[in-house]
């Protein structure tokens, strides 16, 4: 063995040799990425875990996600490709959801019943997109994945596309966080377009007063409800409800805080790190993730619109009590839509505070998302 | 249900219709029952308040001595969905955070604005 040959070895075991086109193209995009989530602040909280899961993903040679060797401990795989497990069996976006539901203060919707519907209309974007999907030739089970999107819910999106098409859990996830993050630049001139300057000024009166029993009652109800509909949608509205009720009963302040806090920042960086670790560049760079880019803007949009347009038909039955402006809040989003919805009602009219009444579509649109998963869940789930 | 077959466009169209009708069912159910919940809860208070200000007030502390509610005012105030007793707990109550003996308030009106 020579000098020359050891230098060989070295050079063709690197990265530098081993790496391929697409590896390098994902490495940029995951700089990219970084960039937007530490100096644009988009979204930080999950797209800098996100980016640097792809950036460790696409280091050639690196093996972060490798399943384990054939015949091989599990124990061999790569790291992020253990960690990934939680991802693959649901039990991150679950937890996830418990620590929204511990978050989450449902007043504003019990106090305005109707709000549900708002949240209701505006899932629009998940069926219109899913229908989209089919015509342009995706599986039912990958066009129901794509459609979630519309939901705006993060944990409900990795959720359902986990369980139906995970081989598109990157794109989709990392189209439904971007989409999330770009709500203020979406969502308003859509609401513009729909809604006369008229309707945006309409001052809402204030809430009522939700008593704490009703607060105690709901995620209960909510859950036993929902279920004895669509059994599939269990694991996320038990996980949520449960998250509330530790909230609103007062009594396990010490878990609220755990489920509110420490659980959910440990379970969004083991969630962001590995959803972004399956864009691998041999899977991610194909003309199909543009493709569920594009119509998840799609279903982003029809979901505002379809909250709009109930908002719309809520000031007419009304005859002007109700702002059209709090519709689009019901994509979930919280609270960045109803802080939209918020700072829209304020252009119209410096002195409308809409906030609250946007709360409750919200809250709304995080029950009706699920729901909605729940239904795509039964129809093409195995 | 339908894991492993193909869809048509139409096919989609109508499972997109079923997926609407089937989230805007489950959340109109779910605002029924909390319009029904806030009725009923709004129902039992009533009457828990009704009960409460009905009966006699039983508590371990002395009755609050030095604030005698002044004849003078008690016959004047104008009192407006409010129970006596609930009007001369609330002067007291005004009389004590002011630091106001009770014979200088003079108290126009009591009015309850809402349950």
């Amino acid at each position: 063995m020579n000098f020359i040959d050891i230098l060989k070895g070295i050079w063709e075991s690197s990265g530098l040799y081993i790496l391929t086109y697409k590896e390098g193209i994902m490495i940029i995009v995951s700089f990219v990425l970084l960039y937007l989530a530490i100096v644009k602040k988009f979204e930080p909280l999950l797209l800098l875990p996100i980016s640097f899961g792809i950036l460790l993903a696409n280091l050639p040679g690196a093996g972060l996600m490798a399943p384990p060797p054939e015949g091989g401990a599990w124990y061999q795989a790569g790291l992020l490709y253990l960690i990934y497990m939680g991802v693959k069996s649901s039990l991150f976006p679950c937890i996830i959801f418990m620590g929204i539901g511990a978050m989450t203060d449902f007043g504003p919707l019990l106090a305005n019943p109707a709000s549900l519907l708002l949240g209701a209309a505006a899932q629009l974007g998940i069926y219109v997109a899913f229908t989209l999907s089919v015509a342009l030739g995706f599986t039912p089970p990958e066009a129901a994945s794509i459609g979630i999107i519309g939901g705006a819910d993060g944990p409900t999106a990795i959720f359902l596309a986990g369980k139906l098409a995970p081989h598109l859990l990157a794109p989709i996830a990392i189209a439904a966080y971007s989409y999330m993050a770009l709500i203020p630049v979406i969502q308003p001139p859509i609401m513009r377009a729909l809604t006369t300057k008229k309707e945006r000024s309409v001052k809402m009166s204030q809430l009522r007063p939700v008593s704490k029993a009703e607060k105690i009652i709901f995620p209960i109800v909510v859950l036993v409800l929902c279920v004895f509909v669509l059994p599939s949608v269990a694991p996320l509205i038990g996980m949520l409800m449960l998250g509330n009720l530790f909230r609103e009963s007062g009594v396990v302040d010490r878990l609220s805080d755990t489920a509110q806090n420490a659980l959910i920042n440990i379970v969004t960086i083991f969630l962001g790190l590995t959803v972004g670790a399956t864009a691998a560049g041999e899977k991610f760079l194909k003309p199909k993730t543009l493709g569920i880019i594009a119509l998840g803007l799609t279903a982003f949009a029809f979901s505002t619109v379809g909250g709009l347009l109930l908002g719309k038909l809520m000031y007419l039955i009304t005859g002007g009590k109700v702002n059209p402006l709090i519709g689009s809040a019901g994509v979930s989003a919280v609270p960045m839509a109803a802080r939209v919805s918020q700072v829209e009602g304020r252009k119209a009219n410096p002195t409308n505070f809409l906030l609250m009444h946007a709360m409750g579509p919200n809250v709304a649109g995080v029950i009706g998302s699920a729901v909605a998963a729940g239904f795509l869940l039964l129809m093409f789930g195995k | 249900m339908l894991a492993e077959q193909s869809i048509s466009f139409l096919d989609a169209l109508k499972l997109s219709g079923a997926g609407m009708a089937v989230v805007i069912l489950e959340l109109a159910a779910l605002a029924m029952f909390v319009y029904l919940l806030s009725f009923i809860i709004c129902l039992f208070e009533k009457r828990k308040s009704k009960t409460a200000s009905s009966a006699p007030i039983l508590s371990s502390q002395p009755p609050a001595v030095g604030v005698p509610l002044p004849q003078a005012n008690a016959d004047k105030v104008e009192l407006i969905d409010t129970d006596e007793a609930t009007a001369a707990v609330i002067m007291a109550i005004v009389s004590d955070k002011s630091g106001i003996p009770l014979n200088r308030l003079k108290f126009e009106r009591i009015k309850k604005v809402e349950d």
